[in-house]
């Protein structure tokens, strides 16, 4: 029996509408990635240039562990629990078909290929050939209207090994989408998929190849999706919320402060402690299912106020950059980790 | 040379960067000139480790000289590897006088009297540091020369620093150092840094501090830069510059002892804000902290400096300076609010 805690219930990511004309107001809502926290929908102009808004919300449900292993094939959990994978956004997909992911694959090869005989520096070894495998992860969507999770991984061949040689993975990635918001992807075009959350692990250079094939092919956008200190908030919040639950083994907080040198601080809080702490702020019984702002930073607020009475250090003064736990770890470079109990 | 020698011999070659290994061989002395002139530097490593072993052969080096070798190596880079801080107490009356010639023997003898198998080469270089290599064996096996511990340390000061030693040749080691240098006991000085220099500079004190008015009005300056505005650091210059004492008076003046980190295990109760019921727990709030930074005490100082942290210093912080450690158990002592860093074993 495997749990899992959702941590992408804190992230938020934009829809943009990229070919809507610069004259008109565009509605544009933000999506709860994981959670069903809805917000009113927001109107601005679009300007030229990028726009990515992240709303974090004011509240949301705790989080809650489900048994994963009764939806997702366990080879495939395992494909996703094994790396720290870097996030970037992306806009809906063009013509995208979970049926055409073999042609999809091949595609994807070629391109690679070509564009190393163009000069395009990949760093993996000079003379290998590249196979690239699209395939679906069944099982992670949560509503009617989540398309599937497609996992991408790239192996490198050299090209005159023998037959025998295996060849080694240097690149993975999946785009997902879970729980996204209902009325959003009912109102999207027929011909367009959403699968805004695209996870990332090996050379950057093959990211970038990736990323620019599927711009290309899909006509779609990609941004960066960082984390910001309110998010890794909201995760420290959240995970221990979880202890009763599945022990989380360790709070661990990383901050750095802007000194010269710069100035690294971890603080690693006893799960139980932490828990207390926790559930003095935001009590277990409380029939409220809803966890508020208010709660988070007070939780924060308080660790990092006995952290003050010790050393007289206002952690404030830096930023927030690492929260982990035996659930999984998050960074503010837009890292994340999650780990299956 | 056996196959224990070579890897000793390669793997110290393979530590050095390329263009140092020449000085390295030079100190040596073991190799002809011809032979020093015959190898090439810009060649890969592993080819170079060859060159080095065949000349080795050819002049017929044991053992004895290699781990010369490798002793010189970690003399003249002693920032490599781990290094633990070890006090001797109970200094015996006799002990001032005890000199290298007393202690080398009383050390060998005491190690080779427990131990059955065992390699001690003890050298004293030119800044009067006694350093010390021991290959453990056991009952039934020849040393190991591949994980030798190293020691060193300075004859009438109660500093022993300790790299590599395994737990259960503490005692040993321990033992011969308290027999040797003529006290009653050694204790953990709960400080480890990868920087042997910056340790001894830390306990020895190598690093005096000039006194503070002399140096204020030459490095405030260095210090402005740092400080966001120079309007508003105006309005706040004795703000600033309180601050900037206290941050000296802790920390030092100039370069500090290079020290990356320092660990608080936190066993107090809960002192944060608001009206939780945590404070009025009896249990503690447990956690450990770890400071991190390319030079801890200059993050630090600039903490202080800068605002980052509240003035005073806490204890907490300038313990790492006064009492010369870097590992704290924190406890509550007694009912009182105000927790005290107490000298605990690890």
């Amino acid at each position: 029996e495997s749990l899992i805690i959702n941590p992408f219930c804190c992230l938020y990511y934009p829809c943009s509408a990229v070919n809507t004309p610069a004259s008109r107001p565009v509605t544009r809502r933000s999506k709860s990635y994981g959670r069903s926290c809805v917000e009113a929908p927001s109107y601005f102009w679009q300007t030229p240039g990028h726009l990515a808004v992240l709303k974090i919300p004011n509240s949301r449900g705790t989080a809650k562990s489900q048994t994963i292993t009764n939806k997702v094939d366990p080879e495939h959990i395992a494909l996703l629990v094994k790396n720290e994978w870097k996030l970037s956004y992306i806009t809906p997909l063009h013509h995208f078909r979970h049926t055409r992911l073999k042609s999809y694959s091949k595609h994807l090869s070629a391109f690679i290929v070509a564009e190393k005989q163009q000069g395009v520096a990949v760093e993996v070894g000079l003379e290998a050939g590249f196979k690239v495998t699209f395939s679906a992860v069944l099982g992670l969507a949560e509503n009617d209207e989540d398309a599937e999770t497609v996992f991408i991984q790239i192996q490198s061949k050299p090209v005159f090994a023998a037959v025998a040689d295996a060849p080694k993975v240097v690149w993975r990635g999946w785009l997902t989408c879970v729980n996204g918001d209902l009325e959003y992807l009912r109102s999207l075009p027929p011909d367009f998929v959403s699968l805004p959350l695209f996870c990332t692990s090996g050379p950057e250079s093959l990211t970038t190849l990736v990323k620019s094939w599927f711009e290309r092919v899909f006509d779609c956008n990609f941004g960066c999706l960082a984390l910001n200190s309110t998010t890794l908030n909201w995760l420290t919040a959240l995970w221990t919320g979880c202890h009763p639950t599945c022990n989380i083994r360790h709070l661990k907080l990383a901050w750095s402060l802007p000194t010269q040198p710069p100035l690294d601080v971890s603080y690693t809080v006893n799960p139980q402690d932490a828990w207390e702490l926790w559930n003095s702020i935001h009590p277990e019984e409380s029939t409220d299912d809803r966890i508020d702002i208010q709660e988070v930073q007070s939780f924060i607020n308080g660790l990092e106020a006995h952290f003050f009475r010790h050393f007289k250090i206002f952690l404030s003064a830096g930023t927030l950059v690492k929260v982990s736990t035996a659930l999984g770890s998050a960074h503010v470079d837009g890292k994340i980790k999650v780990i299956v109990m | 040379m056996d196959a224990q020698v070579r890897s000793v011999l390669r793997r110290v070659i393979q530590r050095i960067p390329n263009k140092n290994i020449e000085n390295l061989l030079k100190k040596w002395n073991c190799l002809s000139a011809d032979q020093l002139c015959a190898l090439d530097y810009t060649r890969p490593k592993w080819m170079i480790v060859e060159q080095v072993t065949s000349f080795c052969e050819e002049n017929r080096l044991n053992l004895k000289h290699i781990t010369n070798l490798e002793m010189i190596y970690h003399i003249e880079n002693p920032d490599k590897g781990v290094w633990h801080a070890c006090q001797l107490t109970e200094a015996q009356d006799d002990a001032v006088g005890v000199d290298l010639t007393q202690f080398k023997e009383q050390f060998k003898a005491h190690l080779h009297g427990v131990v059955r198998h065992i390699s001690i080469k003890i050298k004293k270089h030119e800044d009067e540091a006694i350093w010390i290599r021991i290959a453990w064996g056991d009952n039934f096996s020849k040393p190991n020369h591949l994980k030798p511990t190293y020691v060193v340390h300075h004859l009438h000061t109660s500093y022993v620093f300790i790299s590599n030693l395994m737990a259960k040749h503490k005692i040993f080691l321990c033992q011969a150092l308290v027999i040797a240098t003529k006290h009653g006991s050694i204790k953990d000085g709960h400080l480890s840094t990868r920087s042997l220099t910056a340790m001894r500079e830390l306990l020895l004190r190598r690093y005096q501090q000039v006194t503070y008015p002399a140096m204020f009005t030459v490095t405030k300056h260095l210090f402005a830069g740092l400080f966001t505005d120079p309007c508003i650091g105006k309005e706040h210059s004795e703000h600033e510059e309180m601050r900037y004492q206290m941050s000296c008076e802790a920390f030092g003046h100039g370069p500090t002892p290079k020290l990356e980190t320092a660990v608080y295990r936190l066993e107090t109760r809960y002192r944060g804000n608001g009206n939780h019921t945590l404070s009025d727990r009896e249990e503690f709030f447990r956690g450990v902290v770890r400071f991190s930074s390319s030079s801890l005490l200059d993050s630090l100082r600039h903490c202080v400096a800068s605002g980052m942290a509240e003035g005073p210093v806490t204890p907490l912080l300038s313990a790492i300076t006064q009492r010369g450690r870097n590992y704290f158990v924190i406890t509550d002592k007694g009912p009182g609010v105000s927790s005290q860093a107490s000298a605990q074993r690890a």
